[in-house]
């Protein structure tokens, strides 16, 4: 007569289990739903991703960093650096913009191999015909791989809503050079991972890139398959109240305006790409940021204008803003500007408290 | 009379020649599609052949294994408009399938219109 109970209960249980989200992957491990294959794939791309290379392998002349894994290091591989790229690049206004290709391209290297050091050239010097330089902190590339599958319709789709909104919003996608839309880097001047992943580790008088195919193709499986970072979910009271006020403020001041909260990725061979909705809090277009963080010029993107920043894993990087030059998030709220001005001026003006809910709130993204 | 097939042959010669160099080329264009040129923010992905408005053979190396081809190209994104001009190293390696594009290198790109 016990037994009817009992019964139901595990059968209870097992439709729980059954119906409860998968597991968040942690920092730095692969997608869910990867096949054999695709799990092969990552292994094989993420021991590419650390290899150091050497002056033999081709790395350098001049080069930045000998190793992926050099500047994506923290926590995990594929995070954060503390490296700082020099980039520069000739504007001419009002809107023609020369990233310098002739003269190395506007990446500008910041170590040579000990044949050119012994030469007297220890570092590639700014070209002579560049308008500007910038910093650039380096991006954490957790869920890259969705953000590749993007497709570029959704990204252009957003482009007539900012026109509708008004409040002096008006981004644009940024084009590549052959004319796709643009979406990894801070100006949106790269199109694809495999487009960033042939350019380092190293630019010289020798055909770029310097390493093979084969390579490329195992290095950028490493990144598409890197999981987006976990969400954070809090367990306190005061923590989860916080948190969700502040989803409300970030939504209200309209933050979500530019940070869209979601976009989808498109069909994929992959199973753990096809028409996946990722938490990236970008629209991946430029924005004017305004002439105090202006700094050089990328395609169609003009000095004042930078891409959106995803704001996934904000919790896991140690500086701000595109060039890391802020310390803080709300430091670099505070120095949003251009089309962020209302928004950046709503937050200043919110209670020490509420400012505390929104920061909570970019704490479990 | 040996004049005249000394010449015949020589023209016999400059056609095939000319053939052979075209669908070389005809060759690497389709070869070249889906590669990246470069990388970051100077990568050229060869999209469409229609890309390619000219390629010219600078250059060839071969050996059992290795072919090297210098080539000069004059390229037009069909979006943005722009036209650059690009010289490239490509490299392909002998596969069980045959010859197989192994590095496409940039070495020089620049916009001229």
């Amino acid at each position: 007569m016990r037994a009817k109970p009992t019964l139901a209960v595990l059968l209870l249980s097992l439709l729980l289990c059954a119906c409860k989200s998968p597991k968040q992957p942690n920092l730095g491990e692969p997608l869910a739903d990867l096949s054999r294959a695709e799990r092969a794939q990552f292994e094989e791309g993420k021991k590419v991703f650390e290899r150091v290379f050497t002056p033999q392998d081709g790395l350098g002349p001049l080069f930045n960093a000998n190793s992926c894994a050099q500047c994506h290091e923290a926590p995990v591989v594929g995070g954060v650096g503390d490296e700082i790229e020099i980039h520069a690049t000739r504007f001419v206004a009002p809107n023609s913009c020369d990233p310098l290709f002739d003269q190395g391209g506007p990446v500008i290297q910041q170590n040579a191999t000990p044949l050119l050091q012994a030469k007297g050239i220890m570092k590639e010097q700014i070209p002579p015909g560049a308008t500007a330089q910038a910093h650039r902190s380096t991006p954490p590339l957790f869920g890259f791989g969705l953000v590749d599958a993007i497709p570029e319709a959704t990204i252009l789709s957003h482009e007539p809503r900012h026109g509708a909104k008004g409040e002096g919003i008006a981004g644009h996608a940024n084009r590549t050079i052959d004319g796709r839309v643009g979406r990894f880097g801070r100006k949106a001047a790269v199109a694809a991972l495999s487009d960033f992943n042939a350019g380092p580790p190293g630019t010289d008088p020798a055909p770029d890139p310097e390493i093979t195919v084969e390579d490329i193709e195992k290095v950028t499986a490493f990144t598409r398959f890197l999981a987006p970072p976990p969400q954070q979910i809090f367990t306190n009271h005061t923590d989860l109240h916080l948190a969700r006020r502040g989803r409300k403020l970030f939504a209200h001041l309209d933050c979500v305006v530019c940070h869209l909260p979601k976009m989808n990725t498109g069909p994929s061979t992959s199973k753990a790409l096809h028409r996946k909705t990722l938490a990236l809090y970008s629209d991946l277009m430029v924005h004017d940021m305004g002439s105090a963080l202006a700094d050089i010029c990328l395609e169609q993107a003009h000095p004042s204008e930078f891409r959106t920043e995803m704001l996934m894993g904000l919790r896991f990087r140690e500086q701000f803003l595109h060039d890391g030059s802020a310390k803080t998030v709300q430091e670099a709220i505070e120095r949003h500007d251009g089309e962020a001005r209302n928004s950046r001026d709503r937050f200043k003006a919110l209670t020490e408290k509420d400012k505390q809910a929104l920061l909570k709130f970019l704490e479990t993204i | 009379m040996k004049m005249i097939t000394w010449l015949w042959t020589m023209v016999v010669a400059g056609s095939l020649a000319a053939a052979t160099q075209a669908s070389e080329v005809d060759q690497l264009k389709s070869d070249l599609i889906g590669q990246c040129m470069g990388g970051r923010e100077k990568c050229w992905k060869f999209q469409s052949v229609d890309q390619i408005k000219t390629l010219t053979i600078q250059k060839k190396t071969e050996d059992s294994q290795k072919r090297v081809y210098t080539i000069v190209l004059q390229l037009q994104a069909a979006k943005a408009g722009g036209k650059y001009s690009a010289d490239a190293r490509v490299e392909y390696t002998k596969a069980a399938t045959g010859w197989k594009i192994k590095q496409v290198g940039l070495l020089s790109l620049k916009k001229v219109e």
